[in-house]
């Protein structure tokens, strides 16, 4: 009980010191830490499905390019607000991760996998020949009309808002019933099956949440940027992104995604500033190392505080043949 | 005309078999996904092209050496780097091979540009007749028999070798494979080696028929996966199954509903075969 208030205090104390830094930084620093937090919410949220239930979704971007272009359609085509379409945005994914869920749920392992990887890029291909979503020449969206300090303040607080909202639902759901089904589906499906859990209507709820909170982050993004394109908005690599983090962080851990996104993200950008061609090149020598020495994630290498070479080669041998 | 739509697609699809033959060898044997795949078939296509600019080797007579050294480099991946992590969750190999492909594309970007490139050979618009209506490209045929042989090689190297038994002994259950004396770990890597190979040898036949640069990877990748699927694991008859069917469909539905189109009929099929028929349409053994 002392250790949960503890906690509780420590989680309090980080978010008003986040809460209040956007006041002490320059635009580029508040700009850079709302990408990190919009990766820690699509890492968040991915985790809820991919960590905690087991499920490894490679088109978890499908939700957030639906949440983006929903998004853009509410507002620029029916002239709605943007509280209104950013609430359409994330109920239309989880609508659509339900419907999407019901077949593909069925699949395991990495037949699931590939299924959501081909949703992702069917979803994609249909986007660029629709008459709705202009094609390939992309929407533009209003602008938001506020001065440049506080659209730069309104981004950074929506997305801080809104990973608060996806980690206390994580929160909140791991200590009710419905946390624990989804962990005992991810370490046995048909014994939870056999127990009485209903494993058809857990896992969609949980591939909804998941749609739900990156639907969010798509409907934010294409505010921020103002005009969205299908390329980048379903692009793979945004999907890989939100699974390396969660992976590096520490999957199926509450703050893994979240001490994920950070990292990387920071990684990424010291590497750019070094290296200004190969720093990719570098970013997959960190991603193969990552795995080799850490496939716990490093909140594993923080609670275990091991932080010795004997750590490494235990993880090592644990998996090597 | 249609006749014509169809053989060109049979002709085409033979490559995207002999791409997705090397997935579905690692992805059956060892149960990782070579999201790198793309990538070697890549590194494979550029072998014939520098072999062919700076040396002016015929890129037919580069298939073995693309296949030499891409077997190389998978075994060496396979021995120093995958084998370390092999019985951690499928999950982290896949993003292990993720990482790969990152780096390998990275590097071949730094090293050789962004820029679009063509192995340009005389005989390269060469063609024949068949009676008034179907032109054969001969440089597409002569792709389309060499993946026909290196198919038959690979179906002989599993069946009937001692190195395709112990492969097979090792994906079918690895502890006794190891207690009746297989070494696992080099069985592995011969069979990464292996799979890398035969990405190799498609790499240098899409650099004879098709313009490559180093951003090629991630299509193919895609593009292996969903002939993998079709045609099912398990069987080397599966992706020769499935290549030809994407093959065949993504030439009937481009010329039907247009060539942006493509993509879109390419994954909704993947889609449905996988509610539908999960284990591929021959349904091989998972």
């Amino acid at each position: 009980m002392r250790k949960d208030i503890r906690n509780f205090l420590i989680c309090g104390f980080i978010l008003v010191v986040v809460a209040i830094f956007p006041f002490f930084a320059n635009n580029f620093i508040i700009r850079f830490a709302t990408d990190i937090l919009m990766f820690a919410i699509m890492a968040s949220a991915w985790n809820i499905i991919g960590g905690y239930t087991g499920y490894a979704s490679f088109g978890n971007v499908v939700f957030f390019g639906i949440g983006a272009y929903i998004t853009a359609i509410l507002m620029e085509k029916a002239g709605l607000n943007f509280a209104v379409a950013f609430l359409g945005a994330g109920l239309g994914s989880a609508l659509f991760a339900i419907l999407i869920g019901l077949p593909v749920l069925r699949l395991r392992g990495h037949y699931f996998a590939i299924a959501t990887l081909g949703v992702a890029e069917a979803m994609k291909a249909l986007v660029q020949n629709l008459e709705i979503t202009e094609g390939n020449s992309g929407i533009y969206l209003p602008v938001l009309n506020l001065s440049v300090k506080a659209q730069y303040y309104f981004f950074f607080y929506m997305m801080l808002g809104t990973l608060v909202l996806t980690l206390l639902i994580t929160y909140l759901m791991l200590n009710a019933k419905f946390g624990y089904s989804l962990i005992a589906i991810r370490e046995d499906e048909d014994a939870a099956n056999s127990v009485g859990i209903n494993t058809t209507y857990a896992k969609t709820m949980a591939f909804a949440l998941s749609g739900l909170f990156t639907g969010f982050a798509g409907s934010i993004y294409a505010f921020q940027q103002a005009f969205i394109k299908p390329g980048p908005a379903f692009t793979v690599h945004t999907t890989v992104k939100m699974i390396v983090m969660a992976v590096f962080g520490g999957m199926g851990k509450l703050f893994g995604p979240l001490l994920g996104a950070f990292s990387i993200e920071i990684i990424s950008e010291i590497l750019s500033n070094y290296f200004l061609v190969a720093h990719t090149l570098f970013f997959g020598i960190v991603v193969i190392l990552a795995i080799v020495f850490t496939p716990k994630g490093i909140i594993d290498l923080i609670t275990q505080r091991k932080f010795g070479i004997a750590y490494f080669l235990q993880n090592i041998r644990e998996h090597r043949i | 005309m249609i006749l014509q739509i169809f053989i060109n697609g049979i002709l085409k699809g033979g490559l995207y078999a002999l791409m997705a033959i090397g997935m579905s060898l690692i992805w059956g044997v060892m149960d990782i996904i070579n999201i790198a795949h793309g990538s070697f078939i890549m590194l494979g296509a550029f072998t014939t092209y520098w072999l062919f600019t700076l040396f002016g080797i015929d890129p037919f007579l580069s298939l073995l050496a693309s296949m030499t050294v891409l077997f190389i480099l998978g075994y060496a991946v396979q021995r120093y780097l995958i084998n370390f992590v092999i019985r951690a969750s499928a999950f982290i190999t896949l993003i292990l091979a993720f990482g790969i492909e990152i780096f390998i594309n990275n590097l071949a970007l730094v090293m050789w540009t962004a820029d679009v490139r063509k192995v340009k050979v005389p005989y390269g618009a060469a063609n024949f007749s068949i009676g008034n209506y179907i032109t054969i490209p001969t440089i597409r045929l002569i792709a389309f028999i060499l993946v026909i042989i290196i198919s038959i090689a690979f179906f002989y190297i599993l069946n009937k070798t001692n190195l395709g038994r112990s492969i097979r002994a090792t994906s079918q259950d690895l502890d006794a494979a190891r207690l009746v004396g297989v070494d696992v770990a080099r069985t592995y890597s011969v069979t990464f080696g292996l799979g890398v190979g035969a990405a190799g040898a498609a790499g240098t036949l899409w650099a004879i028929l098709f313009p490559i640069s180093p951003m090629m990877g991630g299509v193919l990748t895609l593009k292996s996966f969903v002939v993998v699927i079709i045609g099912g694991l398990g069987s080397m008859l599966g992706p020769l199954i499935g290549g030809l069917t994407l093959g065949v469909t993504e030439a009937l539905g481009s010329n039907w509903f247009g060539s942006t189109y493509e993509n879109l009929i390419s994954f909704t099929i993947l889609v449905l075969v996988l509610i539908i028929r999960p284990k591929g349409i021959l349904g091989g053994t998972d």
